[in-house]
């Protein structure tokens, strides 16, 4: 159990996040085990490797139209949402009308057209979803321009 | 008589709880402030979770949207960053979590654009790609939670603190998985050799 605790102090250790009681406890244990020295060899290694690589730079132009393209988007959903509502309005109105007689008729149970015509707002619901994430697949699609 | 309140200070200069609050009441400016104070750092993270470029843009820009969405949620005793940082994170779980998806259906198109580059140096630059590949490679193989957790330390040199107070755990449990993190990382890169 205490060894396990001094494995775990080894990243505190190469990162300096140790305090200088711990420090002495985790070098004079350090003494004692080579299974450990040989741990800390391979993680100040590892720490040497990736400390020789960092992350690609965005260019400046970007960040300095980070704001207007946040903001179009945020504009643009606002806009996608408005237009989805009235799109399933639209098609809703269009539904009910070719299928009038229908729920007009007195004969037909309420129940049915309640069925009838939640399943009709559902389909439209779900078409205009599905043409909605196509567009949006579409346009982030970075093979787009690959036959395949 | 002002049927809100009335701010004559720079944005720059309020807090972060002070921006979002003012958020909440949709002050684009307020917005535009927070945008700046964070976009680099929310962008670096990400790319340390999603390891794609893209991917990490449209993800940091994601969530700051989110953000102004769901200012009027925001408790304004707790830190801004870490709530910010928390929404962040789920969009790039969910993201790795669509990719795997879509990489289970189409395997033959490699999404993994890779996120780290070498200094250029002329006289090392072969072994440098060479080495910078190798690491990506071992760095896409760890769980996110690994990779998470190695990007914060390695990649932007964050203090244990800081990473304890994005990650909502104890000092001690930032020790524990950075060295189970770093075990696993050691080990890809040593089976690679």
């Amino acid at each position: 159990m205490n060894d396990k605790k001094h494995y775990t102090m080894l990243s505190g250790y190469v990162d300096g996040e140790l305090t200088p009681e711990q420090v002495v406890e985790f070098e004079r244990h350090l003494a004692d085990d080579p299974e450990l020295r040989k741990e800390l060899d391979t993680f100040r290694m590892l720490k040497e490797v990736t400390g020789a690589v960092k992350y690609t730079d965005i260019p400046e132009s970007v960040w300095q139209g980070y704001w207007e393209s946040l903001y179009r988007k945020l504009e643009r959903g606002t806009g996608w949402i408005l237009l989805s509502i009235s799109v399933i309005l639209f098609l809703g109105i269009g539904a009910y009308c070719l299928c009038m007689d229908f729920f007009l008729n007195a004969d037909t149970p309420i129940l049915l057209k309640i069925a009838v015509g939640t399943g009709i707002l559902g389909l439209i619901v779900l078409l205009v979803s599905v043409i909605r994430e196509r567009l949006f697949a579409y346009n982030r699609d970075r093979y787009k321009e690959v036959t395949r | 008589m002002f049927l809100f309140p009335v701010y004559k200070t720079e944005e720059t200069t309020l807090s972060d709880n002070e921006l979002v609050s003012w958020i909440a009441s949709r002050k684009k400016k307020a917005m535009k402030a927070l945008v700046e104070r964070y976009k680099k750092r929310a962008y670096y993270l990400a790319l340390g979770m999603v390891g794609n470029t893209d991917e990490a843009y449209d993800i940091s820009q994601e969530a700051f949207i989110r953000v102004f969405k769901s200012a009027h949620t925001f408790d304004p005793n707790q830190q801004f960053f870490p709530w910010f940082y928390s929404i962040l994170r789920n969009l790039c779980l969910n993201c790795l979590q669509r990719r795997q998806n879509r990489e289970s259906r189409d395997v033959a198109l490699d999404d993994c654009e890779y996120l780290l580059e070498a200094d250029s140096n002329p006289e090392t630059a072969v072994i440098q790609k060479e080495q910078v590949q190798r690491i990506r490679k071992a760095l896409m193989r760890l769980d996110p939670d690994d990779r998470e957790i190695i990007a914060m330390k390695h990649f932007r040199d964050c203090s244990y603190d800081e990473i304890a107070g994005l990650l909502k755990i104890q000092k001690g449990t930032v020790m524990s998985r950075l060295y189970y993190a770093r075990k696993k990382l050691a080990k890809l890169l040593i089976d690679d050799e």
